[in-house]
């Protein structure tokens, strides 16, 4: 069974809201197992209606209780002649609403209506079965994304060369720093080939700005891996942790030169 | 969890572009492959020694993602990487990225799991920013560049990832509240 809960952020440790129109969340929780689904809530635009809006669209989610701080009387008769449940008032954390209604703990609810314990318990989890199916699901969902990286990887690595590269530093520190940090965010891999390069490159006279860089942004960057980024964790938040990475790896790479007093 | 909102794609249209993105890498391989067969022929043999290095912590996520949908609900993730979970959720997070190896691909699966279980993008961000921290490559990093940059280095690190993670919530958390 489903039950939706308005809430200040989209997990279960979230605060219930007051009131639906106002939620910046909505939790749809399958109280058996805990999955659950957030949507934004109505708009702030949506005005009056805002809270039947997210009546709508919690109900077309499938939720049959309504967990909320308050709710208008008529329209709770409403959604109660229509087999919605609703339960006022419902404060503290989505969690501990979700375990008290369980429980038949929250204020209106009959003893009758307790339901069987929350299986918190590692042992009562789905069999391992079904588990390793829904692994293999979620794996093999981003592994065409996956393969395209592995074999854009290989065609980076097998025409540009790290000679090539290492010819663009030009002694400037600015540059130099600059040109690590985009080295270092297109090759990227593991830590210990970016202390080898990094070395390479004072060898070669490079600044240790370029160097600690390029040393930062190998690990921290990634531009080949982004599309299986976006693919597993969205647009936005990959491309807003590459960017951040991005700038990280220039502004830690001259606050550590300067703080070591530009020598190893 | 699965969050509806504008960036939502229809499920058939985001598995159209997942397969589009490696066609097109196969289409440039043949394409170049007419003007540079040996190299063409290096890069492949480039993509599978990639492969070769990430097929353990491949199976090793692989494994976790199991466990983690035996053993843990959502309600454990929410609490410990959730975005209420305070300081532990930062130490756990940054740990769980220090701890872990290969290439950062190779754990995208993992991190969407434990996201789709309740697990903020704060602490996801976290993670991946502290991979570049490796105590076990400390010793190496300090013989190549000597203690004290090495020190700076991570411990400057480890602040940087933290800036990155909140960065990412701001990013992301004010496209929702927008939304």
């Amino acid at each position: 069974m489903k039950i939706a809960i308005p809430a200040t952020a989209p997990d279960l440790g979230a605060s219930v809201e007051t009131r639906l129109g106002a939620a910046p969340y909505l939790l749809v929780i399958d109280i058996e197992d805990l999955s659950f689904e957030a949507v934004a809530g109505p708009p702030p635009s949506t005005g009056p209606g805002a809270g039947i809006a997210a009546i709508s669209i919690v109900t077309g989610m499938g939720a049959k209780a309504i967990l909320v701080g308050f709710i208008s009387p008529h329209i709770a008769l409403t959604l109660e002649k229509n087999g919605i449940e609703v339960i006022t008032p419902v404060g503290g954390s989505v969690m501990d609403a979700v375990i008290k209604y369980r429980q038949g703990a929250l204020p209106g609810m009959a003893g009758d209506s307790q339901q069987p314990d929350v299986k918190l318990a590692s042992h009562t989890g789905p069999q391992l079965q079904a588990a390793f199916r829904k692994a293999a699901r979620q794996f093999f969902s981003i592994i065409p994304v996956l393969a395209g990286v592995i074999l854009l990887v290989g065609l980076f690595r097998g025409f540009v060369s790290q000679g090539l590269l290492l010819t663009i530093f030009s002694g400037n520190v600015i540059q130099d720093t600059l040109w690590g940090a985009c080295i270092g965010s297109v090759l990227s891999g593991n830590p210990v080939n970016s202390y080898v390069v990094g070395e390479t490159l004072l060898k070669m006279g490079v600044s240790l700005f370029g160097a600690a860089a390029l040393m930062l942004s190998w690990v921290n960057v990634g531009l080949l891996q982004l599309p299986a980024e976006i693919s597993a964790l969205g647009t936005r938040f990959a491309v807003s942790r590459t960017i951040a990475a991005f700038l990280m790896a220039i502004v830690v790479s001259i606050l550590t030169v300067i703080l070591t007093g530009g020598r190893v | 969890m699965k969050t509806i909102g504008h960036d939502a794609k229809p499920a058939a249209n985001r598995k159209h572009w997942q397969w589009l993105f490696p066609a097109s890498v196969i289409v440039v391989y043949v394409s170049i492959y007419f003007v540079a067969p040996d190299r063409t022929i290096n890069a492949l043999m480039a993509s599978g020694n990639v492969l070769k290095q990430m097929a353990l912590p491949l199976l090793l996520a692989f494994v976790m993602m199991v466990v983690l949908n035996l053993f843990i609900t959502p309600a454990h993730v929410s609490r410990f990487l959730g975005s209420r979970a305070g300081i532990k959720g930062v130490l756990l997070s940054s740990v769980a990225g220090i701890l872990s190896m290969g290439p950062v691909y190779a754990w995208l699966p993992f991190l969407a799991a434990i996201r789709e279980k309740g697990a903020s993008d704060f602490h996801l961000a976290n993670f991946l920013a502290s991979r570049a921290v490796k105590p076990v490559l400390l010793p190496l990093m300090i013989g190549y560049f000597g203690w004290r940059f090495s020190l700076i280095f991570t411990v400057l690190n480890m602040v940087g990832a933290l800036l990155v993670a909140s960065a990412v919530i701001y990013v992301c958390d004010g496209q929702r509240k927008s939304s």
